[in-house]
């Protein structure tokens, strides 16, 4: 990465708002907005995907999941869809998240274990884990991964996304910890996990927006969005997650309130690591379903 | 949760022992489940993700985790962490302090469900697996007992002395160490402009002016010694208010002004000052501060 200026908090007084860091990030990274194709991310959401109880419903989820990965995939079945992304010989890791106050639905694992089944993969050759990943023998021999974790804020490096869910694919995660996280896309270059990952989705059902708490959890910073986030590049998807916890805060808050960190690591997933792309202008977020209050 | 503890020690057996004792067995009908867990700072980790950092980013020694349960009621986890010294017990602490003081320890702060409070070199979280209506009064009382069994109390950082007491609002006081932590109250840059690290020790504070509805903010910087305080000083100015002349005085792009300054091995800048003259009445007074009182 070339040299720049150091970023200061009077760069974004400058700019008025720091519109999710993307903007104002955005024109001192590049020199000119590139002229590429838009990446595409789909954001779903349905407002009865959690009951009256606080209980999400399995059905409902399934839906999501299979019209967001049909759509993303210009399928109209949903195992035809998934067949485009993995065979029946391959060996697939659900790369997933327990954190244990706001933790991957397992709702949304069970749906997507489903699909692969359909698809043809065989129980034995699915795995779902975590923190076990790099122990577990079907993490060591994937050739598919699929990354599905919660959108949250997270104290050290602004936001708790996909880039961020592959930290636990290296042996020492806090050396990663530097610069607001700045290096974790460089994980997605170990062997463990390079090329291997069809789909991203960010579960958006419910959000952590602020942090507090003994954890950097606090309940009434959670919010009930009731969406997923689909597509293919991690940085898009946690550059569109990063600027909807910014809008749920001013929401919440009716003044911005700005991460702990900025989320440098997703700039730095692109310019640096050239995992994605960050820049919102070149993110066409495909919109499906019930929108009310969707903030954008 | 993991139930295996770490290999620890002779020095950290020890600590890991006497931390158990400050812990009732017992608080009324609560009693303890029997399986404690201690964690380190590398452990930590594996008990709170990332949320460790924050922790580390302090002089945190060990964690020790106790669940109490009650029959039909939630079991409330109680996090006594051993931060090496009442100064870094209470940066932590002052990490987060917007929500109710109760009176436990030396400092407390209570709501939504969490308790935190400093005592000592000891600092603690406790709070409920779920809230019910008897929850607030249940996690209180469990928390007074783990102050009273801690005993000790300690100092406050030697820094907090030479804030100027005038219209600062004493419950924004912060300390820390690292660039990340200062961040957080005030974020400043993604790179480390002042050069913090865990030798140095940092003081941010909000005053409110009388008139005022805008808050303005002092940090104060000590570094080990002068040579580094001066190289601290110059990253600031340099990255931050490069148009500053000698006066190190600039206005910002809000309107308000920050104005900084080197004394010895301090540094001290006022962020969001309302005039240039309010500004530096403050550094002043700040500096006089350090001058008289001799740390």
């Amino acid at each position: 990465m070339r040299n720049r200026k150091t970023l200061t908090r009077r760069d974004f007084l400058r700019d008025a708002a720091y519109a999710s860091m993307g903007a104002a990030l955005g024109p001192l990274l590049k020199e000119e907005i590139r002229a590429e194709e838009k990446v595409k991310v789909i954001l779903i959401r349905d407002e009865n995907v959690i009951d009256s109880q606080g209980n999400i419903n399995p059905k409902i989820i399934q839906k999501m999941l299979d019209d967001g990965v049909c759509a993303y995939l210009n399928e109209s079945d949903p195992i035809q869809a998934w067949k485009k992304m993995i065979k029946p010989n391959d060996i697939v890791g659900i790369k997933s998240n327990v954190w244990f106050p706001l933790p991957t639905p397992k709702e949304l694992e069970e749906a997507i274990v489903k699909r692969v089944l359909d698809a043809g993969v065989p129980k034995k050759n699915i795995g779902i884990d975590d923190r076990g990943v790099l122990k577990n023998p079907i993490f060591k021999s994937s050739t598919v991964l699929f990354n599905v974790r919660p959108l949250r804020t997270h104290h050290w490096s602004g936001i708790g996304g996909c880039i961020k869910n592959y930290v636990m694919f290296v042996s020492t995660p806090w050396l990663y910890h530097g610069e607001a996280c700045s290096p974790l896309a460089s994980i997605w270059n170990k062997p463990i996990v390079k090329g291997k990952t069809r789909l991203n989705i960010l579960s958006l059902i419910r959000t952590q927006f602020y942090n507090r708490g003994a954890h950097h959890f606090d309940q009434r910073f959670v919010s009930e969005y009731k969406g997923l986030l689909i597509g293919n590049d991690p940085v898009a998807l946690d550059a569109v997650g990063a600027h909807l916890l910014q809008l749920q805060r001013i929401a919440y808050f009716k003044e911005d309130k700005p991460l702990d960190n900025p989320p440098t690591h997703i700039f730095a997933a692109d310019e640096k690591y050239k995992l994605g792309v960050s820049d919102l202008r070149r993110i066409n977020v495909v919109k499906l379903g019930w929108m009310e209050k969707s903030l954008i | 949760m993991i139930s295996k503890a770490p290999t620890l020690s002779a020095e950290k057996g020890d600590r890991k022992g006497g931390m158990g004792q400050l812990l009732p067995l017992k608080i009324e009908d609560y009693k303890t489940d029997g399986k404690d867990e201690v964690y380190d700072r590398q452990t930590a980790f594996r008990y709170m993700n990332g949320a460790a950092e924050l922790y580390r980013a302090y002089d945190f020694k060990l964690l020790r985790v106790r669940k109490y349960v009650k029959k039909d009621h939630p079991s409330i986890l109680v996090e006594l962490f051993d931060m090496g010294s009442s100064e870094d017990a209470f940066g932590i602490f002052s990490y987060q302090t917007e929500e109710e003081e109760v009176g436990i320890g030396q400092g407390s702060d209570y709501g939504g469900g969490l308790l935190r409070f400093w005592r000592g070199k000891y600092f603690v979280n406790a709070f409920a697996e779920r809230e019910t209506p008897n929850t607030r009064e249940d996690i209180l009382m469990v928390g007074r007992a783990v102050a009273t069994n801690i005993k000790k109390d300690g100092p406050k950082p030697k820094l907090t002395q030479f804030l100027p007491g005038e219209e600062l609002v004493r419950k924004t006081i912060r300390y820390f160490h690292l660039h990340q932590v200062l961040n957080h109250h005030y974020f400043l840059s993604h790179e480390n402009i002042f050069n913090l690290g865990m030798k140095t020790n940092a003081i941010f504070a909000t005053y409110l002016f009388q008139g005022e509805k805008a808050k303005t903010f002092l940090l104060m910087i000590q570094y080990p010694d002068q040579r580094q305080a001066e190289k601290g000083f110059k990253g600031f100015v340099k990255a931050y208010m490069p148009e500053a002349a000698s006066s190190n005085t600039v206005q910002t792009e809000n309107g308000k002004w920050t104005t900084a300054k080197l004394h010895q091995k301090y540094v001290l800048v006022i962020f969001d000052a309302p005039s240039r003259e309010k500004g530096e009445k403050l550094l002043q007074s700040t500096e006089n501060n350090l001058k008289r009182r001799r740390p």
